[in-house]
């Protein structure tokens, strides 16, 4: 089981895909222990029964989903952040990724 | 900030829409059925290139019967599909039985759909009204039922069972009374409907509700209409595509849907907006907001910054991901940049508009393209290569609109990161 596992939601799950790449290459890069993967909204609900999560990031674009989340997510403790929208644009990977865990 | 506000208000607009669960359902179900629509269409595709070496081949290896198949049952029959992939997401919405309401929803859906006797006494069930004709009954009917069923289970109106029985047993005896109540309104609405002039529900809607406002989504203006307040939403930062879809999917599967079922027939194309994948095709190349042409001048930037951001964007541009774009430029909130956010979208659909009035394109024929198929690859598999070159051309269009704007970022860019470089000289020396 990794340290910690976060998910990012976006809209279709693709642009935040490239992010996750970038992402578990910094972690590789300091030596971190994390699990990354990206889906789209739809199917996040579904994610959060079936897995551990613990921490949602949001792509900015679908920051309007934050109250959502937060709501869904109120009695397990779960962080929800949406991702700025300056490493967003250049996929700073490693940027996000220190964000997440810092949460 | 006036345009902090501006941006939160139009956040909880945009999030009311998203929430919403009626069409957050109606978007999941369509969205669904996504599987079945392309099986259909690749079997159409198949089935009717224009070959003449390939049709006799067909032909005489027998194979032209079966080709035809898929697209008769997957799209021509598309309401039935439908019908349970809308219920099954409205149920689930709400943390209940989807399977049981698709299925409860499908069985009222024949319900209300006219069946007949052929003269050797077959009883037949006509498809006029399970394919794109009865697209909003379907959407109807399986928001209705969903909502039922949550209601009755939500009231705990079970049949009761005895403590003994096994929870499988009583679980599905507590889809019953959804059963029962939806089959006795659904006769109700079906003797209802059978008094008046349209005989059945489907007449109804389709005339009052589902042609009128199919036609209006096809009109032009309408469309230029909608792709301009999505580029205005996701110039605030918000998924505009994603918000405005959810409004315009019934109708613009609609469009899409007749058209491939004309295209599928032989018969003539009657839409030149088919829907989403006119805007993937056309409107939409590179992304919302028709950013390739600004991603491939990023690649010639002179600024370093803009540059790899050129390096990052254009593979994810071909395919129609412009986020990189949108918040690495950035685009959003980007005043400065608003003009051509706006104008490249409208000039492009405009354009192809223009050109599929003219005949210089043929009409697109429907074939729902998923979102990331790449330029030249959509436009060859919407409607030929008279449809890939306009797309290239659009392309190169939407670089000269980008341009000018283009050239004024990065001199500031190139301006800015001179800036940075004497003031590291100048630490150095009082170190």
């Amino acid at each position: 089981m990794a340290d910690k596992t976060i998910m990012l939601v976006c809209a279709a799950g693709m642009s935040t895909s490239m992010l996750v790449k970038k992402m578990e290459q910094a972690a590789e890069k300091n030596g971190m222990d994390v699990e990354i993967f990206a889906l789209s909204a739809n199917e996040a609900d579904g994610k959060l029964s079936e897995k551990k999560i613990d921490i949602i990031l949001l792509g900015p674009q679908v920051r309007f989903m934050k109250a959502k989340f937060e709501k869904k997510v109120e009695d397990q403790g779960i962080p929800v952040e949406v991702i700025s929208m300056q490493d967003y644009g250049m996929m700073n990977g490693e940027k996000v990724l220190m964000t997440a865990v810092n949460l | 900030m006036g345009n902090q506000d501006l941006q939160e208000k139009i956040q909880i607009i945009t999030s009311k829409v998203q929430d919403n669960k009626y069409i957050a359902s109606i978007s999941k179900g369509l969205s669904s059925m996504m599987p079945i629509i392309l099986a259909g269409a690749i079997f159409i595709l198949l089935d009717s290139l224009n070959f003449d070496f390939w049709q006799s081949f067909l032909v005489q290896t027998g194979l032209k019967e079966f080709t035809a198949i898929p697209s008769a049952v997957t799209l021509d029959m598309l309401s039935i599909y439908v019908v349970f992939g809308v219920a099954n997401a409205m149920a689930r919405e709400f943390n209940r039985d989807g399977v049981a309401a698709g299925s409860i929803a499908l069985l009222s859906f024949l319900i209300l759909t006219p069946m007949g006797a052929a003269d050797d006494g077959t009883v037949f069930l006509s498809m006029q009204w399970l394919g794109a004709a009865g697209l909003f009954v379907a959407l109807i009917v399986g928001l209705a039922v969903g909502r039922l069923l949550v209601f009755i289970m939500n009231k705990e109106m079970y049949i009761r069972m005895p403590e003994g029985v096994p929870p499988n047993i009583s679980r599905a005896f507590e889809a019953v009374m959804p059963a029962f109540i939806s089959v006795f309104l659904m006769l109700v609405v079906r003797g209802i409907f059978a008094v008046t002039p349209f005989e059945n529900i489907h007449e109804f809607i389709y005339s009052i509700v589902q042609a009128p406002l199919t036609a209006l989504g096809g009109q032009w203006w309408s469309y230029l209409i909608v792709t301009l307040v999505m580029c205005i939403l996701w110039f605030f930062g918000i998924h505009g595509t994603l918000a405005v879809l959810g409004i315009m999917m019934p109708i613009w599967t609609t469009l899409g849907l007749e058209n491939l079922e004309a295209y599928q027939a032989g018969a003539e194309l009657p839409h030149i907006i088919t829907g989403t994948q006119f805007f993937l095709v056309y409107t939409a190349i590179g992304g919302t907001g028709a950013t390739i042409g600004l991603a491939a001048l990023f690649l010639g930037a002179k600024s370093k910054r803009y540059r790899t951001l050129g390096k990052l964007a254009i593979v994810p541009a071909l395919t129609g991901i412009n986020e990189p774009i949108f918040f690495g430029t950035p685009l959003v909130l980007n005043i400065k940049l608003l003009i051509p956010l706006l104008v490249a979208p409208l000039v492009t659909s405009s354009l192809a508009i223009v050109a599929t009035v003219l005949e210089i394109v043929p009409r697109l024929n429907g074939i729902g393209v998923p979102l990331g198929t790449p330029i030249i690859l959509s436009g060859i598999i919407s409607g030929g290569w008279r449809v890939a070159v306009l797309q290239v051309i659009l392309a190169g269009i939407s670089a000269l609109i980008w341009y000018p704007f283009f050239r004024l970022i990065d001199k500031e860019a190139v301006a800015d990161e001179q800036v940075e470089v004497p003031v590291a000289e100048t630490t150095e020396t009082f170190a």
